[in-house]
């Protein structure tokens, strides 16, 4: 139970087009994320899904059921709001059992689940107080409660942990990651944060402007990004690029390196700054000038202008002795170059 | 290079005379404030000096009564003065205006307005008109105000939803609010009366014309009518300005939770209304209490003493009868005040809480 497909899904407002046709199959189980900058769609689709909005056209299959007309109550789904949603006036009990209250379910069985679900997220003392009287953290565990104590096919989370502060999100990402492998339902997740996206996800669904971009598992999205977009947006800090011309199946990069590429015309090159190195004396490289050194101790991130007025950002392992305004040259293993066409599609 | 050259355009465009007009705007428009300003300017300068003189004199903590005096003036000549005059005014007796004329009777006008063997029952009273006055103000309140706060509750929840023309309606269902409500009266006379529009309509379906404001059910029944229609468009800019601040999302949060209609709107709506809905009771419960003009004008009291309320009362004994009695006027506005001050308590505290629950 919890599979959700979706058949080319288009959605506009009154004549803006948000979402432009999206296919995409979330497989049983699986944690799924949406990725993008903002006003991607990513939240949108999201609510598709959940059944606040409507799809203009296309179709919306949960466990091989058309629900694209159906209401968001005949869903089965549960969805953990950005703003957590809790209702004030309630205490934390009553927010967890006003759900389930709908359902004409025993009163036995109610606090059976409510009981379960907060032990679980171990909010147990916090049954009978106001969310206004809890911490970020609190009500966030309170609105994954409200969604669990559902037993729901899949649970829709939108951005859940963008309003806490750095530490509280690590540590409650790690709790849902957790609370994933326990409950094994699936799960889609919509973020603006590649890290989040990175760490959580079984799939990313990398979305730009209600189009998706590419849909893999995070590492084949980090190793072989589809275009220079996805590029770009995986990784941090963002992938460099230099623009080359090919010629005859080469290509030459600033500094005069050739590489080979299966393409002729306009390209472009990206090389993200982990896999840039100081060339060793004699080395062929990428010549450059340092305009900041920031040195974080572990790593020291290098900002560059190579020939052709192209930044680069370079992150080197240790407390290389580097100052501004010196010239070096940035060496790399040509495995990690990834060439892009003049449309920025992956060339291989 | 076609974006390029199209754009070029656009910035050459305004070069002729719209530039030339825009650049004198910019001119003139500094000049006109000045001129405008001049007067202003003018008795600032002429006022500094002597400010400046008050204020090395009373220092900055005098400098705050100086500036308050202005509106305490206003405030004690028009309120205060006159309140503790008509608490003078209700311990002396006969139809004098003067007050050194007027003899001190006492506690005589409360004497005589409490003198009751039923308080049930008006006739039974010994000024029976103050308290068949006090009996139809109390069922007016009663049934003018729930049938404000329903009418008004009903019509933000449907301006609230998101329906075509919603602005409009807005407005039309506010614009009474705007009306004097002496022209209020009016228009439903015009309405109401013996040849007015709605006997007009009545018989042209063939019914038989009702004398609405000489049967003294459907004159109370209009009063409460017309003052409701007066004064729902306030109540109900409050309790839409309520429906509006309920976050989206619990609404949202709700409809994922399958919660049928009927209880989002009791469990959610009313709940999350509260403050803003204790507020609008008690304003109305305020103002049904001094309901007067558009009742006086609409049916002047009438049939026989059917719709008069306290303040028509008050303003007959005071003013208006050739009995007149200043005295048991001033002493019955005391003791319709008691009633409003307790109810205006009732709202500081009611906004209070609701302040309060907002911070939290």
């Amino acid at each position: 139970m919890g599979s959700i497909t979706l058949k080319d899904i288009r959605k506009s407002f009154g004549g803006v087009h948000v979402i432009h046709g999206v296919d995409l199959t979330i497989e049983k189980g699986e944690l799924v994320v949406f990725v993008g900058p903002s006003g991607c769609g990513k939240s949108t689709l999201l609510r598709l899904i959940a059944g606040l909005d409507k799809p203009s056209s296309g179709a919306i299959e949960i466990d091989g059921r058309d629900v694209t007309r159906a209401g968001a109550a005949d869903r089965g789904l549960a969805m953990v709001f950005q703003s957590y949603a809790l209702y004030p006036h309630m205490t934390v009990r009553q927010n967890l059992s006003f759900g389930l209250e709908n359902t004409r379910m025993p009163r036995s069985e109610i606090a059976a689940r409510v009981a379960d679900a907060a032990r679980m997220l171990e909010i147990e003392e916090l049954l009978e107080r106001r969310p206004t009287q809890l911490s970020g953290g609190q009500r966030q565990r309170v609105a994954i409660g409200r969604a669990i104590v559902r037993d729901p096919t899949a649970f829709l989370l939108d951005e859940p942990l963008s309003n806490l502060d750095a530490e509280l999100r690590g540590t409650m990402r790690a709790e849902l990651s957790a609370l994933h492998d326990r409950l094994a339902t699936t799960m889609i997740y919509v973020t603006h944060d590649q890290v989040e996206a990175m760490t959580l996800a079984d799939r990313i669904v990398v979305l730009r402007k209600g189009r998706v971009e590419q849909v893999d598992t995070p590492l084949n999205l980090y190793n072989r990004p589809a275009n220079r977009f996805v590029a770009g947006f995986i990784g941090a800090p963002n992938m460099n690029f230099f623009p080359a011309v090919a010629e005859g199946g080469q290509a030459a990069l600033p500094g005069g390196v050739q590489v080979a590429v299966a393409a002729s015309g306009p390209v472009s090159f990206g090389i993200r700054p982990q896999h840039l190195r100081l060339a060793a004396p004699g080395e062929a490289g990428i010549p450059a000038r340092v305009t900041l050194v920031e040195a974080l101790g572990a790593e020291t991130v290098l900002h560059a202008r190579s020939d052709g007025d192209t930044d680069v950002l370079v992150v080197l392992e240790g407390q290389p002795e580097l100052q501004r305004g010196q010239e070096l040259a940035l060496a790399f293993d040509v495995e990690h170059l990834h060439a892009f066409d003049a449309q920025g599609q992956r060339i291989d | 290079m076609e974006n390029e050259i199209a754009q070029v355009k656009a910035t050459a465009a305004p070069e002729g005379s719209d530039r030339r007009l825009r650049r004198l705007r910019d001119r003139l428009g500094p000049l006109l404030r000045q001129v405008v300003l001049l007067p202003l300017v003018l008795i600032s300068r002429a006022i500094d000096p002597v400010m400046r003189l008050i204020q090395a004199k009373a220092g900055t903590g005098g400098m705050i009564a100086v500036f308050l005096i202005p509106n305490m003036a206003i405030f004690g000549i028009f309120v205060i003065i006159p309140i503790i005059l008509n608490f003078v005014y209700s311990f002396t007796g006969g139809a004098e205006i003067l007050l050194d004329q007027r003899a001190w009777v006492g506690g005589q006008q409360y004497e005589r307005l409490t003198d009751c063997q039923n308080y049930l029952d008006p006739l039974s009273c010994r000024e029976d008109l103050f308290w068949r006055a006090a009996h139809n103000t109390f069922f007016f309140v009663l049934f003018q105000v729930s049938l404000m706060v329903s009418v008004s509750m009903i019509t933000a929840l449907i301006l609230n939803r998101n329906m075509a023309g919603r602005g409009f309606f807005r407005a039309v269902f506010f614009f009474p609010v705007l009306l004097s409500p002496v022209v209020v009266g009016l228009i439903w006379r015009w309405i109401l009366q013996r040849e007015g529009l709605l006997n007009l309509i009545v018989t042209n379906f063939g019914a038989e014309r009702v004398v609405w404001l000489n049967d003294r059910f459907y004159a109370f029944a209009a009063a409460i009518g017309v003052s409701t229609w007066a004064h729902m468009g306030f109540f109900t800019l409050i309790l839409l300005a309520g429906l509006q601040a309920i976050p989206k999302d619990l609404y949202e949060a709700a409809e994922m939770d399958a919660t049928p209609p009927a209880r989002v709107f009791w469990r959610i709506t009313l709940p999350l209304l509260g403050p803003n809905l204790a507020v609008v009771l008690v304003l109305a419960l305020i103002r049904g209490v001094q309901i007067f003009d558009e009742a006086y004008v609409l049916t002047g009291g009438g049939p026989g003493t059917a719709t008069m309320f306290m303040t028509q009362y008050i303003y007959e004994v005071g003013f208006a009868s050739l009995l007149r009695n200043p005295g048991l006027a001033a002493a019955a506005s005391i003791l319709m005040g008691a009633v409003l001050v307790v109810l205006t308590l009732m709202q500081l505290g009611l906004s209070r809480r609701a302040e309060k629950a907002r911070e939290r």
